[in-house]
């Protein structure tokens, strides 16, 4: 998994997840009920992938709004990947991640090919730097 | 959606529904999460959508002309060789040889094209993203029925009855064209559309599955015992159901398990990593002008697929549906039983895997009695039925002259 490899590049960022149910923080309501979310130190990231819920072996796509907290920056822009640590891989695909605008995004060609937890890895990019949130996910 | 292809997916549907409650399939002698797990495995047979890649799949005419081709021999260069020279019917789609021969003795094990219609990548390393592709490459392959698209062509058009059916499925106005390459393609497309009618049978293990899914006892405990022991390390300790997942008993993807990669002294056979290379390079994937889907939905695989190093000795996962009857085993035939393939898994080299490869592989270090209880399993996953026949000479296809009848 790239991603995973370039953590050195990585600001120091806790990752939290959190039903989104249960936070104040209006981020992602327009995702409706089946958002979730991942956090930062810096940043929410409410997510809803499509077709839900997800699948061993099937194609998705994830919508995603990034939401700074307090001061935070505006993300400039952001990629998605997945990986499984307990079997140490990734994706044999390379999700594609495209602006809509207002902090949204959408993430298409993920595919997780093992049952078991696996981890949606959010790298928000803000200029030079870039701030995870990881969530897991276990598909059915 | 066909229409026989519609009341299997309502029925595959109803069933679904009938299973909401997974965790309420109970059985005294499985543990919860076994119990889970194998209601995974099906319920069997499982609906096959239509190929959107494919304007011919499910069309009737298309999977007559398809038909046709696949048991015809005058589809290779020389007249001797068809599909069906390999994927011989009778012992589920496979030849019973380690490697298979074609014009030359090729690198791999000839695979079943049982089930086809439920994959997404196609060929022991995934060059082919379509059914339609996988078709036609080896048509035109050296080794394998050596000929081309202007020979391929040239056989649809100068014969009435492949002519007429050809007619009716595609535009009859390419037949005429000066460029055959695609005939080639609707003969490849006609040819798939006749492979995802070909599905293996209802299974023991079937039986049992959906007997625990219902709750029947009475019924579960006809599965046999050393079966039902072999099962339970399939999705347990074994481990093998990360790979060998769901109804069809395959994730569709790739990996390696520890097979050398030599094909010959000094030659390797790259598996994964030069099937990926081999796909983006062939401009008749799915990101090319072939595909029939205007909505680019079913190229979404193609364009976001990634070649990595550890794709590099991977092969396609199986589905183990009829496996009892596809002897020899693994990507190139090394493996003569499945007695054979279980010593492999328990005594596994992890050292053969690479440094960064996956930790689903581990030694199984099986008693006799696991291995034979493995065994048995994998036994219970074939039908032991007749699939598909060649078609009969001289019979009637509507206005169509009978299929054969020019040879």
């Amino acid at each position: 998994m790239t991603g995973a490899r370039s953590l050195a590049r990585l600001l120091a960022a806790p990752a939290l997840a959190l039903p989104l149910a249960a936070a104040a923080d209006p981020c992602g309501a327009e995702l409706g009920a089946g958002a979730t979310r991942a956090e930062s130190a810096r940043y929410v990231v409410a997510f809803a992938p499509t077709p839900a819920p997800v699948r061993v072996g099937r194609p998705f796509a994830i919508e995603a709004i990034v939401c700074p907290k307090g001061a935070a920056p505006a993300a400039t822009g952001l990629r998605v990947d997945a990986h499984m640590p307990d079997h140490r891989h990734g994706m044999n695909y390379r999700a594609t991640v495209a602006p809509a605008g207002g902090g949204r995004y959408r993430a298409e060609g993920l595919m997780l090919h093992m049952p078991g937890r696996w981890e949606l890895v959010f790298d928000v990019e803000t200029g030079m730097q870039v701030e995870r949130a990881v969530r897991d996910v276990t598909p059915e | 959606m066909r229409r026989g292809a519609r009341m299997r997916a309502v029925a595959s549907l109803l069933a679904t529904a009938a299973l909401g409650g997974l965790a309420h399939a109970e059985d005294p002698g499985l543990a919860a999460l076994e119990a889970r797990k194998i209601l995974l495995h099906g319920p069997w047979p499982q609906p096959v959508l239509p190929d959107r890649s494919n304007r011919a799949s499910g069309d009737p005419d298309a999977v007559a002309l398809g038909r046709s081709l696949f048991f015809d021999p005058r589809l290779s260069g020389d007249g001797t060789l068809s599909c069906a020279t390999c994927h011989r019917p009778e012992r589920a789609f496979t030849d019973a040889r380690a490697r298979a021969r074609g014009r030359e003795t090729l690198d791999r094990n000839t695979p079943t094209v049982l089930n086809l219609g439920l994959a997404h990548w196609f060929g022991w390393d995934g060059a082919a993203d379509s059914l339609w592709l996988q078709s036609l490459k080896p048509i035109v392959h050296p080794a394998e029925l050596a000929a081309d698209a202007a020979h391929v062509a040239r056989l649809v058009r100068d014969d009435p009855a492949l002519a007429c059916r050809y007619r009716r499925a595609f535009d009859s106005a390419r037949l005429a064209g000066a460029d055959p390459e695609p005939v080639l393609v609707d003969a490849g497309k006609a040819i798939a559309a006749f492979l995802e009618t070909l599905e293996s049978g209802r299974t023991p293990f079937d039986d049992f599955r959906d007997a625990l899914a219902r709750g029947d006892h009475a019924a579960a405990a006809r599965y046999p015992a050393a079966a039902r022991r072999g099962l339970a390390i399939f999705v347990g300790r074994g481990r093998c159901s990360f790979c060998h997942f769901g109804p069809a008993f395959t994730n569709g993807e790739f990996a390696d398990v520890g097979i050398p990669y030599f094909a010959a002294p000094g030659r390797v056979d790259t598996g994964r990593h030069g099937g990926i290379r081999q796909l983006l390079a062939d401009r008749r994937n799915l990101l090319g002008p072939y595909n029939d889907d205007a909505s680019g939905a079913s190229a979404g695989k193609t364009r976001h697929v990634v070649l990595q190093h550890r794709n590099f000795g991977e092969f396609k996962v199986p589905g183990l549906r009829e496996v009892a009857r596809t002897a020899p085993y693994m990507h190139d035939g090394r493996l003569a039983t499945l007695r054979d393939v279980v010593r492999h898994y328990s005594e596994l080299d992890a050292s053969r895997l690479h440094a960064d490869g996956e930790r689903v592989l581990r030694p199984l270090r099986l008693s006799a009695q696991e291995s034979d209880d493995l065994v048995a399993f994998l036994e219970s996953l074939s039908a032991h039925v007749p699939t598909a026949a060649a078609p009969a000479p001289g019979a009637p296809d509507g206005d169509c002259p009978p299929a054969g009848s020019a040879r």
